[in-house]
């Protein structure tokens, strides 16, 4: 397949990455400022979610008010987003809409209004945001155990903590701000009906005159500890286990995703197979692979009656003991058809292709074809996913349950 | 994007919507058969079949099934409303023949007395899911309670009783009642092999018996509530109240449907409505929406609220002041078009994934018998003036007495 990838770095360190998929009517838009919960100081968890919202409320000549109106009458998909690394806005929309709303967009990263009458409605929304968290068993589960596996600050609940976010002023917005949002690391990411050199003429316009300042490292504390049950009453139990895993940049996250698809990645993976089919412990059970650019973690998952929560919980960990030496070929090659199925589909949508481009810049700053994707699915075997497993086994393991009961967790793994 | 249609003598349609662009192909059955087509004996028959289809034929087990969509690269599910039951599955084009292959295999289900004890285990886990999640059932009973005595007021899941009593003799009986060649329709999307996939039907669904399609539209369909007023649902340990009402709204065969969709996004969509003006930009609710859901012989004006408890009695009648404020003084044509190029972006958006266009293209022809390309589709939204709008606002008042539910932390209000 012929692909059209392009990437480009302006001199105050924006990086632009494009791919044309021509047959698409569509083009998706995305920003990405360096800048995410990691940089919450102290004290202030949930700021640079509070400043996500701020920088909607107003941006160069509209108030919040027409900022939104504007791009929804052009018909844009509008999205903003935080997470522990990235403050990101974005948008999908007809592709000859493009050029009349990025200026849009540059307003609200270089000129955002920040007015100090719409912090209260902006910490209020993040506020309501977190009640809301506290009614999702699941989601709780999946953040605790974050937030005990990760070294702080990269386990802080991007979302933010209420007593913390209550104590948000405009000023510490706009010191975030002027601190923090920098054109340097800035991935603007392009997919769908485009002409690239237009594009980077258009962005490079907008955006290529905003200096760069430098940007203190983010020190890097101690993580949590190794088991958390949280008190919660309901019908379900929620199970959450972790343990480390090197980062997508390392050159053997193929394998290290493929080991994890092989135990709870599909309906025919380990997990789906021994805890639903045949004991049918669970509606939802999941093992999968997730990664920042410094740190990244397996991942399992499952929620079940209370009464079953321990059953669940030992043949989770009996399944992921007894992966390393028994992975098949028949297993391998479902991962593999499954990967790559999905990465070829992924060319008919452009937020998807503008999400993966910009992920594969920021953890590798570099873009790879499909080819070469494919290609490093095809050269996967038994034998080189486990070796990955032998060099990196299932080790320091974090459990973390919610619901009624705390569950017994064996400081082993079951031979 | 050609349309094509084939019926089979025993009146199995198979048709599809092939693309030139597309990389994959998506195929699916859409049997019309929910929870609408319950008794009372059978409640949550329709979606307890939907996963023991999943457990296998008298010649393949459930593991094989599992493993030969893996095998496949496929993308495959299911899923069951008050008035469908859809399986499909995406894979790239040369899988397509493998998918049929099982994909209609799976429609003559086993049944096995073994698999639905198990199964049903999984069911009780889906039910106490959704219960200790928001809006913790609150939707279920709503509709009940717009429907009264109608079959939609059915819930898809059933509940833990409903399961727990129901035998397998009562589902095989529904299957073989249900899924049958005049109430199936097998269609697909992308890049597909239209020969190919019409062999395939007649080579494996051309013994299916047929059975007399039977009419599933009421004569005399609800226009208001039937039992109007407020449920409430203490859920001790919640954060926040979430509150669900229900009022009448054009059905999926109403001219002024597309005006009605359209009123929805205007007064509640996620962004930029006037309930999300009202209420959300404030940070007082955590979410206020308005949603249009349109049913064979029914339609509803949905609203949801979830805010904190104390003020939920403040915001519903804010909800209704905005509410009554545009039936008094309509809309304005700006903020009209605004909505009209939202829906027509997500028209268009939504026309270039061919899982989307699969679920578009079964469900219409499943219902109606009829195919609009996304083009014509996007006509049908652009001819909406601001003038239906009015006329909605008219026929189907939002602030009619509405069936409502709040599930929240106190049972005081």
């Amino acid at each position: 397949m012929k692909q059209s990838l392009h990437s480009t770095t302006l001199g105050n360190g924006i990086t632009i990455v494009g791919e044309r998929l021509p047959e698409l009517e569509s083009v998706a838009v995305a920003f990405h400022a360096p800048v995410g919960a990691i940089h919450d100081p102290l004290g202030k968890c949930g700021l640079a979610t509070v400043t996500g919202e701020m920088c909607l409320r107003g941006a160069g000549s509209r108030d919040s008010r027409r900022l939104v109106e504007d791009l929804e009458s052009a018909g844009v998909q509008l999205a903003q987003g935080v997470s522990s690394t990235h403050i990101s806005v974005s948008g999908a929309m007809v592709a000859r809409q493009l050029a009349e709303v990025l200026p849009i967009y540059a307003d609200i990263l270089r000129r955002p209004l920040l007015p100090a009458d719409e912090l209260p409605a902006a910490r209020q929304m993040v506020l309501q945001n977190l009640a809301g968290i506290e009614d999702e068993p699941a989601h709780r589960t999946l953040a605790a155990l974050r937030r005990l596996q990760s070294p702080a600050p990269w386990g802080m609940p991007t979302e933010g903590i209420s007593a913390e976010v209550e104590s948000i002023e405009i000023d510490d917005v706009r010191r975030f701000v002027a601190r923090n949002l920098q054109p340097a690391g800035m991935i603007v990411s392009v997919a769908g009906r485009i002409e690239w050199d237009d594009f980077v003429r258009h962005v490079e316009a907008l955006l290529g005159d905003w200096q760069a300042a430098p940007v203190s490292p983010v020190a890097t504390g101690p993580r949590g500890p190794a088991t958390l049950h949280v008190a919660h009453d309901a019908q379900q139990t929620h199970v959450a286990v972790g343990w480390p895993a090197p980062p997508y940049r390392d050159d053997t996250s193929h394998e290290a995703t493929a080991a994890l698809a092989v135990l709870g990645g599909g309906p025919s993976s380990r997990f789906f197979t021994e805890i639903r089919e045949r004991r049918a412990l669970c509606y939802t059970v999941s093992a999968g692979y997730q990664t920042s650019r410094e740190f990244a973690h397996a991942v399992c998952y499952s929620g079940t009656s209370a009464d079953r929560a321990q059953e669940t919980l030992d043949v989770m960990l009996a399944e992921i003991a007894r992966l390393p030496g028994t992975i098949t070929r028949d297993e391998v090659d479902r991962v593999k058809a499954r990967a790559k199925s999905g990465l070829i589909m992924q060319q008919e949508s452009s937020a998807a292709r503008a999400g993966a481009i910009a992920r594969q810049w920021y953890h590798l700053r570099a873009l790879r074809t499909l080819a070469e994707e494919l290609e490093r699915y095809d050269r996967l075997d038994v034998a080189a996913i486990e070796a990955w497993l032998a060099a990196h086994p299932a080790r320091d393991l974090t459990v973390v349950s919610l619901g009624r009961e705390p569950l017994e967790v064996p400081h082993a793994l079951p031979a | 994007m050609p349309f094509l249609h084939e019926r089979l003598p025993n009146g199995l349609d198979v048709i599809a919507e092939t693309s030139d662009a597309a990389v994959s192909t998506s195929v699916g059955f859409f049997v019309a058969t929910g929870s609408r087509d319950e008794s009372d004996g059978v409640s949550g028959v329709s979606h307890f079949l939907e996963h023991m289809v999943f457990k296998g034929t008298p010649g393949i087990t459930g593991d094989e099934i599992n493993h030969r969509f893996d095998a496949m690269g496929a993308s495959a599910n299911a899923f069951t409303s008050e008035e469908d039951t859809v399986y499909y599955a995406s894979v790239l084009p040369e899988q397509q023949h493998e998918a049929v292959d099982l994909l209609t295999a799976m429609m003559r289900p086993a049944l096995r007395g073994a698999d639905f004890d198990t199964e049903k285990l999984v069911i009780l886990e889906e039910i106490r899911m959704y219960d200790d999640q928001p809006p913790f059932g609150a939707d279920d009973r709503c509709r009940a309670a717009y429907f009264g005595q109608h079959p939609l007021a059915r819930s898809v899941l059933g509940s833990v009783e409903s399961i727990t009593s129901l035998p397998v003799e009562a589902m095989r009986d529904y299957h073989r009642l249900r899924y049958a060649p005049g109430t199936m329709v097998l269609a697909a999307s992308g890049a597909v092999d239209f020969p190919a996939l019409v062999e395939s039907a007649k080579r494996l669904c051309g013994d299916w018996e047929p059975a007399a399609p039977t009419e599933r539209r009421r004569p005399q369909p609800p226009r208001q509530a039937a039992h109007p007023g407020t449920e409430r649902i203490v859920k001790a340990t919640a954060a926040l109240d979430y509150a669900v009402w229900m009022v009448a709204a054009p059905d999926e065969f109403h001219d002024d449907r597309h005006a009605a969709r359209l009123l929805a996004i205007l007064l509640g969509d996620s962004s930029g409505s006037r309930l999300y003006w009202g209420l959300v930009d404030s940070g007082e609710a955590e979410q206020a929406a308005c949603l249009y859901q349109d049913f064979l012989d029914a339609g509803l004006f949905i609203t949801q609220l979830s805010c904190d408890a104390a003020d939920v009695e403040t915001l519903r009648q804010r909800i209704a002041d905005i509410y009554a404020a545009a039936a008094a003084g309509g809309v304005e044509q700006a903020e009209f078009e605004r909505a009209r190029n939202k829906l027509a972006s997500r028209v268009v958006l939504g026309g270039e994934k061919p899982r989307r266009r699969l679920f578009d293209i079964g469900l219409d022809w499943s219902h109606a018998r009829t195919y609009r390309s996304v083009s014509e589709h996007l006509r049908l939204v652009e001819g909406v003036m601001l003038d239906d709008v009015h006329r909605v606002l008219r026929a189907w008042p939002l602030d009619a007495p509405a069936a409502a539910v709040i599930a929240g932390p106190d049972g005081e209000g």
